[in-house]
């Protein structure tokens, strides 16, 4: 008994002592891609239109040729790092990436982890069923009712979790969540889950690759402007970037680039 | 004049409570074939292992010529190379044939060169009688065939005394022969040896001296004349006769 | 997407699996080889220190020491992906391998030692000479199997971003709505891998056979 006692400890001390490895960065992560050239920006590519793959295996998007013109202003070479969706946060906090654009929506959660640049961007929620599905929504909270699917760490997942389920409107059960939006949508086609609640834009993006699906609703519920996803406390970074993202708007490049993507 | 090559004072063995013998003496003179008879369990092959310190003593002294190996600080390694050992299940190496066998312990141990270890290694093989299978592995050979290339093995080494712990124990009884013939013919050649056997036929022909221990201690210990037809103890008488009963007919006939 | 840039795309993620698995499978077979020595020959002490690394590294899923590696490490050391994914999953499979090499030792009999030492031969020449000899013909199926299994779970570094088979199986079926065929190629490929390994390997068993009589 006494051995395994010791042996525990051992156990829990060396996880204390991985965990305090974890450690603090100083300076601005922008004095460190001015000086080496290259800016490592996260995301993950499997959010057409907002990041994905094309036909010749490219990451490429809305967010990914903003980022790109980013770049370019900087006066730097750009480095994709495309990673799983929930891992991103982690990536920037512990400096594996400089900074993060993949759709990212304000919440207060992440901002105890990391900081937003200004919105370059304003995107809706979409409920997105079966063309078989007969159910009409008017109320969003009327969706609870429906055995629900969301991607894992999204404001959508958020809203489901906090305005749903913490509110006992939704058994936690009914609720699938899954590292990506597209095999949510597998699920929603398959009959395993009802409605998958995501971003609208790439809701209609798989509207337009499966033929099959249809929107009963959409608005903003946690949505609204994205940002960039910038390191904790960075002020001189996030001042660039913001920087440049108003000089974007401005010249009306972003509204170029959401007709480009975005239009149907 | 023969002197001693292994000399053994006191020495004792125990497994936790078990003692497994107690101040055991004997002297090994030069030339001498020792054979120790006696039934199982009675710590015959245990003495045998402390000879050459693969198993150490709890007490007690043993000496090789002039060195106490039982000291302190003692170069085990070093000491073994000079006491041959021959094992009942024979314990070639399993990967080398029966030339590499052999030849082993004159390269790694005795740094001599690959030529000279090749040239002396066929000799032993040949001196045992298997120098036509020097290309086989253990596992193609039979158990007396196997057991000659232990042999040959120890010998090569140029042991000053070749210890045989229950050698043909774990024979077929149609090949024991052929290892007992090689042992004779080594006895016979002049080799100091201490066995440890079943054997009662080779015991009577072949050994200068029969040791007779039970229950961890010497019995009694005398010529193979004296113990078969004039021993000292009840004991001793009935524990040859038996076991020649068992062995030795069956050796005669051989 | 025509049909061959998409298994290209998917394929072209070989080398990174193949990178992560030359890294982690021959790290782990020299750490797991010669912490399987200490652990059988090395006394006491050493033996329990293995059997505690043992029993952790095995006790964890690899993913999660991956992730401890990548993200709770990297104030202390900083490593890329491929790395910290190579190193892990080296690391476990260290763990594994020593337990392989641990049971092939000790099947190779005490005797041979003992043998061995009755030579002349000292501990450390019995080791190398007759027990390693014998240990690696003894130990040569299981690892075929660990081997299979470092492949396979160098899919697991997706999860901290590597390009490799499986991440682009993803990507791939995400903006082609395709996940049957992303899949299936992405599984073909494992096996192949797996198989030609698994081959390889048997030949070289083959090979090291001591010749016996039935």
């Amino acid at each position: 008994m006494k051995k395994s006692l010791i042996f525990l400890v051992l156990v829990v001390l060396t996880a204390a002592l991985i965990a305090g490895c974890a450690g603090q960065k100083a300076e601005s992560v922008l004095d460190k891609i001015k000086t080496s050239g290259k800016v490592v920006v996260g995301t993950s590519a499997d959010y057409a239109p907002y990041e994905f793959v094309d036909d010749a295996g490219k990451i490429t998007g809305f967010d990914v040729e903003l980022m790109e013109e980013i770049a370019k202003r900087m006066g730097v070479e750009l480095v994709w790092t495309d990673m799983p969706f929930d891992s991103l946060i982690a990536a920037v906090q512990e400096g594996k990436i400089d900074m993060s654009i993949s759709c990212f929506n304000y919440s207060e959660e992440r901002d105890a982890q990391v900081d937003f640049s200004d919105a370059y961007y304003t995107s809706e929620d979409a409920f997105l069923v079966t063309e078989a599905f007969t159910g009409t929504i008017t109320d969003p909270l009327q969706v609870a009712q429906y055995k629900i699917g969301v991607q894992s760490g999204t404001v959508q997942d958020d809203w489901v979790t906090t305005e749903l389920i913490d509110a006992g409107l939704m058994p936690e059960s009914n609720l699938s969540r899954y590292e990506r939006v597209d095999q949510a949508a597998l699920d929603l086609q398959s009959g395993r889950i009802d409605v998958l609640v995501a971003d609208s834009v790439p809701a209609k993006a798989i509207i337009q690759q499966t033929g099959s699906l249809k929107i009963i609703y959409e608005g903003m519920l946690y949505t609204g402007p994205i940002n960039i996803v910038l390191p904790e406390g960075d002020t001189a970074l996030r001042e660039e970037i913001n920087k440049i993202i108003k000089e974007l708007q401005g010249e009306g490049f972003i509204d170029a680039l959401a007709v480009k993507y975005f239009s149907e | 004049m023969s002197k001693p090559i292994l000399t053994v004072k006191q020495l004792t063995k125990r497994y936790g409570s078990n003692t497994i013998f107690e101040n055991i003496d004997l002297t090994v003179n030069e030339g001498d074939t020792i054979v120790i008879i006696g039934p199982s369990g009675t710590g015959k092959s245990t003495l045998l292992r402390c000879l050459n310190l693969l198993t150490k003593p709890d007490g007690g002294q043993i000496w090789l010529d002039d060195l106490e190996i039982t000291a302190k600080g003692t170069d085990e390694d070093r000491v073994r190379q000079h006491i041959g050992m021959v094992f009942q299940n024979f314990l070639l190496f399993n990967h080398l044939t029966a030339l590499e066998n052999v030849k082993l312990g004159l390269v790694r141990v005795k740094h001599m060169p690959e030529e000279e270890a090749e040239k002396k290694a066929l000799e032993e093989l040949t001196r045992v009688g298997l120098a036509d299978r020097a290309g086989h592995y253990p596992g193609q050979l039979s158990g007396g065939q196997q057991q000659r290339v232990g042999i040959a093995r120890a010998l090569a080494m140029d042991p000053r005394v070749m210890l045989f712990d229950e050698p043909t124990s774990a024979l077929d009884p149609e090949l024991i022969g052929e290892v007992l013939e090689v042992m004779r013919k080594l006895a016979l050649d002049g080799m100091t040896m201490v066995v440890v056997t079943h054997e009662m036929g080779f015991a009577r022909e072949v050994a200068d001296r029969i040791v007779f221990m039970e229950k961890g201690s010497i019995v009694e210990e005398g010529s193979p004349d004296e113990l078969f037809y004039h021993p000292k103890y009840e004991r001793t008488r009935e524990f040859l006769w038996k076991i020649t009963e068992l062995y030795g007919k069956k050796e005669a006939k051989s | 997407m025509d049909f061959g840039r998409f298994i290209q795309y998917i394929a072209s993620g070989t080398a990174y699996t193949l990178g992560v698995t030359l890294i982690a499978l021959p790290s782990g077979l020299l750490i797991g080889l010669v912490l399987a020595f200490v652990a059988v020959y090395g006394g006491k002490v050493p033996g329990k220190i293995m059997d505690f690394y043992s029993t952790i590294l095995r006790g964890i899923p690899p993913i999660v020491l991956l992730f401890i590696l990548y993200f709770v490490m990297s104030g202390a050391i900083n490593l890329s992906p491929f790395w910290a994914g190579s190193i892990s999953l080296g690391i476990i499979s260290s763990a594994y391998q020593l337990e392989i090499f641990r049971g092939a030792i000790l099947s190779v009999s005490g005797e041979q030692m003992m043998a061995a030492r009755a030579v002349g031969m000292s501990k450390m020449q019995a080791i190398r000479y007759v027990v390693l000899p014998q240990m690696i013909r003894l130990a040569i199926p299981s690892w075929s199997n660990e081997a299979a299994i470092v492949i396979k779970d160098s899919s697991l570094v997706y999860a901290i971003g590597v390009p490799e088979i499986l991440r682009r199986a993803q990507l791939i079926s995400a903006s082609t709505q395709q996940p049957f065929l992303a899949y299936i190629t992405a599984a073909l490929i494992y096996f192949a891998l797996v198989f030609i390994t698994n081959r390889v390997l048997g030949r070289v068993e083959r090979k090291l056979t001591i010749p016996a009589n039935p």
